[in-house]
């Protein structure tokens, strides 16, 4: 059977993080959030995958190739239109058999997963949905279900919601599900979504369920890239071909990519992701951290509770204090959210500039010497010393 | 560049053959064949693609021993008669060919009695074999008795009826053969046939292979001798084309990973060294005199950047030779000499000539190529890698950026041990160096902007590029890839001979394309720029400058110091690329183009 997985959304309210990368290839412990997925179902013994991938698709194409590295076939669907899940899967009708798995690829989840849904091809039902308890669950599809199966996805409701049982995000399919996309209700806007096309089929047939309690981690506002890439950074792993100094201090927990330098007396605490070819100069202190490839923390630098985009570079001395803030997402307020500063890609903070908690820095942006930044500062953007 | 495959075993031979042909099929060609030898000797061959030859192919033959071959045309033009196997006159022994014999006039004059039905210089080792086999001589003495009479560079492939048997002969042509259970493999590339074995020996110059079913023998110097195996641990199928519509772009988008790889555990931006794990004597590097290098095609471009790193960065007089060209003369002292030979195969037949040339003067050697095993590491006295993967778009990208990054820092290694780097120095260039992968990226998110430009100006009469210093090499490279693959009008020039000539060609549908970053004298080019836009020509700047108001298309470049002109090449090579791509040329096999290529 083969998997199709969706690849191909933005995800917009991780920008600045997503406005050169697809949300899927967001880096956990120096791995894309795709490549748990993809593995997931390597592991569960399927060996074709059909990746749907649209927005920056370059970034997918060029690390998954063909997929030889995890020993399966990689095909590759464009979806060049963003109107939907729905409209994704609508892209693979022609590459895939009569039965076939769609898989969420931004959410990272186990092999048991997979297999559990792939095993109720026995059953000879027409649809599998895989459910899953998450709190707080109101930004994802809760399902309704009863002895036969669902009864509904009722998308992100509002209002008071009891249930934490949503919708895990891996499906099986027969072709029927090619019919209930076509059939089922679009968005003004044209999007039709694979919740709506399973809302039909549940209406006309039976959809099965897979209650699933093992590991799902979702990525939805910048803050939670912290806490899952906590989660998954476990054993300290001497970097292969990386540099660290004698006199650094390296915790466990920490995870650093190929090539990688850390100079004399720096610190790297628990919960950080050190991707390849980074520099962390002398006497920096990186702790619970997201450091993307390619970018230098001068020397004497600080940062704390931070996501560092590639190519960015963090001045000597400057200091990302961290700890928790009030962060606006899309016109939403998150309280209380652990969050030193998001510093997006190819952005150069001068020497001692000091980055308030909650700080979302966007791309190319410079930071002049000496300067303190806070709140939201736009892509592009010269911040000077007032 | 021509592929050869063989195959001797318990299987059946046609499809283990016609597989190796297609993965051969990213070297080039124009013609393709193949024998089997099932008692008797069947050809089938056809000049064009692989899949004519197909056409003509039977669907299933018992025969257990196989030859193919693809052909780039050297003697004689692409047509069914040239193409390989050629057979002899009793069309009991077929032959397949790579490289030139540049005796076959003579031979073919000697070989008076025989009829011949090509054009090919090949047709000649049918024949001579004919006549040796002859009596009752073996086939081993037979071969070894043509060798003798050859003269030129070859590696050719033989299977004669009634033998059970394949034989084979190199020199100054590469050879493998992969050993497995089922038999015994032979190619010009180890890509043939890695979906079968991954076990390989190497032939050396001068070699004799026998393979039968279940043996291989190999004869050096009139002795057998055991074949060395070594393992291949790269995949075969590393360079497929991965959801891109062709290996140039997807090859195009992997230089920031190539690069990390190339730089990667070689840096010491601390002290401000490299660790390159060369063994060169430094009392050596310290009485040079000068470094040489010799390249073909993009690889000279990057010998043309690297000459000028070193004489920046390693205070060392740097010269650039094309292979084709070189010579050792002029009074140059070979001991103080370090002649460098870059190419990405490591089988380029006129760089392989160029550096016997230097080691036969006495010249220190040293290759930087990309290909392990290479013919090229196994001639010289040092060889460095380039690390960029596996390569397989005719036109070369991540190779140039890969080679001009080891380049650099192979200059550093030399500045260092000559003295003349100080560390500080040093660790700028290093961290300069660690740039280059984030900054390529940048360029390659803004790949929109570029094909936009390329799609607008793409139906121009010609396109200049111009540069001075490491922009020079650069505006050679550009002009390059866009003539490889779009098959226009380009042509680059130092930013200011421009007025001693070439300006009469500027018009204003001659779009002229500049760099002006650090390390190229932009302030100067910008004369030269406004030299163009005053006769009308739109001018497009890859550009780490601020000067917007000079230009009509602006590409930014990240800084990276005086890597920032192997930065701005990047867009050259997108432009190229979508300017090809709007025409719907064969971006990936350029008519008329190999990606090795192995004759002089």
């Amino acid at each position: 059977m083969k998997a199709v997985v969706l690849a191909a959304g933005e995800g917009r309210r991780l920008q600045p993080l997503t406005s050169r990368r697809p949300k899927p290839m967001i880096p956990v412990a120096n791995k894309p959030v795709l490549e748990y997925v993809v593995e997931a179902v390597a592991e569960a013994g399927i060996e074709e995958v059909v990746l749907v991938v649209g927005y920056k698709r370059e970034r997918i194409q060029t690390y998954f190739e063909n997929g030889d590295k995890w020993d399966i076939e990689i095909t590759y669907a464009i979806q060049d239109a963003q109107l939907g899940t729905g409209h994704a899967v609508q892209q693979v009708q022609s590459l895939v058999d009569n039965e076939f798995l769609v898989l969420n690829g931004d959410r990272i989840i186990d092999a048991d997963l997979v297999e559990e849904v792939r095993e109720t091809e026995s059953r000879e039902t027409p649809a599998t949905i895989s459910v899953t308890r998450v709190e707080p669950a109101q930004e994802y599809g809760i399902t309704v279900t009863d002895d036969d199966g669902l009864v509904r996805i009722d998308e992100k409701p509002t209002g008071e919601s009891q249930s934490t049982v949503i919708n895990a995000g891996v499906y099986r399919f027969t072709d029927t599900i090619f019919e209930a996309i076509e059939k089922c209700n679009r968005s003004p806007d044209g999007e039709v979504c694979l919740p709506s096309a399973i809302n039909h089929l549940a209406t006309e047939t039976t959809v099965d369920i897979v209650k699933y309690h093992g590991r799902w981690l979702d990525v939805t506002y910048p803050w939670d890239l912290l806490f899952v890439n906590d989660t998954i950074v476990t054993a300290h792993e001497a970097p292969e071909n990386g540099q660290v100094a004698e006199s650094a201090t390296v915790t466990d927990r920490v995870h650093i990519g190929e090539g990688t330098a850390i100079h004399a007396n720096a610190t790297v605490k628990r919960g950080t992701s050190l991707g390849p070819n980074v520099t962390v100069g002398t006497n920096a202190v990186v702790s619970n951290a997201v450091v993307m490839q390619d970018a230098t923390i001068d020397d004497g630098a600080v940062v704390r509770d931070c996501i560092v985009d590639e190519n960015v570079t963090i001045g000597p001395n400057a200091t990302v204090a961290g700890g928790t803030a009030t962060v606006a997402v899309e016109e939403t307020v998150h309280t209380d959210v652990t969050l030193g500063g998001v510093i997006g890609a190819n952005t150069r903070l001068g020497g001692g500039a000091v980055i308030s908690p909650g700080t979302v820095i966007g791309d190319d942006v410079t930071v002049r010497d000496g300067t303190t930044v806070g709140g939201q500062i736009e892509s592009n953007a010269t911040i000077y010393r007032g | 560049m021509c592929g050869i495959i063989g195959y001797i075993g318990s299987q059946d031979a046609l499809p283990i053959v016609q597989t190796g042909l297609q993965n051969l099929d990213y070297r080039g060609y124009d013609s393709a064949g193949v024998a089997l030898d099932s008692g008797s000797i069947e050809v089938y061959k056809r000049e064009g693609k692989i899949d004519n030859l197909l056409d003509v192919v039977p669907e299933a033959s018992d025969a257990n021993c196989g030859i193919g071959h693809t052909r780039w045309s050297t003697h004689g033009p692409p047509s069914n008669a040239n193409s390989h196997p050629h057979t002899d006159c009793t069309g009991r022994i077929a032959v397949v060919h790579n490289g030139i014999i540049e005796n076959y006039d003579e031979l073919k004059a000697e070989l008076s009695g025989h009829t011949f039905t090509s054009g090919t210089d090949t047709e000649v080792i049918p024949h001579l074999l004919e006549d040796e086999l002859d009596g009752d001589t073996s086939p081993v003495e037979a071969i070894n008795a043509v060798v003798d009479r050859l003269d030129g560079s070859y590696a050719f492939v033989v299977t004669i009826a009634g033998t059970d048997a394949i034989l084979a002969a190199r020199e100054d042509s590469p050879l493998v053969i992969g050993h497995a259970d089922d038999g015994a493999y032979l190619a010009s590339d180890v890509t043939a046939f890695l979906g079968h074995t991954r076990d390989v020996s190497y032939l050396e110059d001068g070699d004799v292979a026998v393979l039968t079913d279940g043996d291989v023998e190999i004869h050096r110097g009139g002795c057998p001798v055991e074949p060395t195996v070594e393992t291949i641990d790269w995949e075969a199928d590393a360079a497929e084309k991965g959801g891109y519509e062709h290996y140039m772009l997807k090859e195009i988008h992997e230089q920031p990973q190539a690069l990390r790889q190339t730089i990667s555990g070689r840096l010491d931006t601390d002290i401000g060294d490299v660790d390159l794990n060369l063994n060169i004597p430094e009392e050596y590097l310290q009485s040079l005199e000068e470094v040489q290098f010799v390249a073909c095609g993009t690889s000279y471009y990057a010998g043309e950047y690297a000459a000028r790193l070193f004489e920046k960065i390693a205070d060392v007089r740097a010269t650039v030779s094309l292979a084709s060209e070189y010579m050792f003369d002029g009074g140059r002292d070979p001991s103080r000499t370090l002649t460098i030979a870059v190419t990405q195969s490591g089988e380029t037949a006129d760089t392989l000539s160029a550096i016997r040339t230097a080691a036969e003067a006495g010249a220190r050697t040293l290759a930087v190529t990309n290909t392990l095993g290479s013919t090229v590491t196994r001639e010289v006295d040092d060889s460095m890698y380039i690390r960029a993967g596996p390569e397989i778009g005719v036109a070369a990208t991540k190779t140039f950026a890969s080679q001009v990054i080891t380049l650099a820092m192979l200059s550093v290694y030399t500045g260092k041990r000559c003295g003349s780097l100080s560390g500080g120095r040093a660790s700028t260039l290093l961290e300069n160096m660690r740039a280059v992968p984030g900054a390529i990226q940048q360029v390659l998110d803004r790949e929109q902007q570029v094909k936009a430009v390329a799609e607008e100006y793409a139906d121009s009469d010609a396109f200049f590029f111009i540069g001075r210093d490491l922009g020079y090499p650069v505006a050679l490279e550009g002009a390059l890839k866009l003539k490889e693959i779009s098959y226009d009008h380009a042509e680059g020039f130092a930013s200011g001979e421009l007025k001693h000539g070439p300006l009469a060609l500027v018009t204003e549908t001659t779009p002229v394309l500049a760099v002006l970053t650090e390390g190229s004298r932009s302030e100067k080019t910008l004369n030269n720029v406004k030299e163009v836009q005053a006769r009308g020509a739109p001018v497009i700047v890859a550009s780490s400058m601020e000067n917007e108001k000079f230009v009509d298309e602006l590409f930014k470049v990240p800084s990276a110091g005086l890597f920032e002109p192997l930065v701005a090449n990047v867009y050259w090579q997108l432009f190229a690329y979508h300017v090809a791509d709007s025409k719907g040329r064969p971006i990936d096999k350029p008519r008329n183009l190999a990606k090795s290529v192995t004759v002089e």
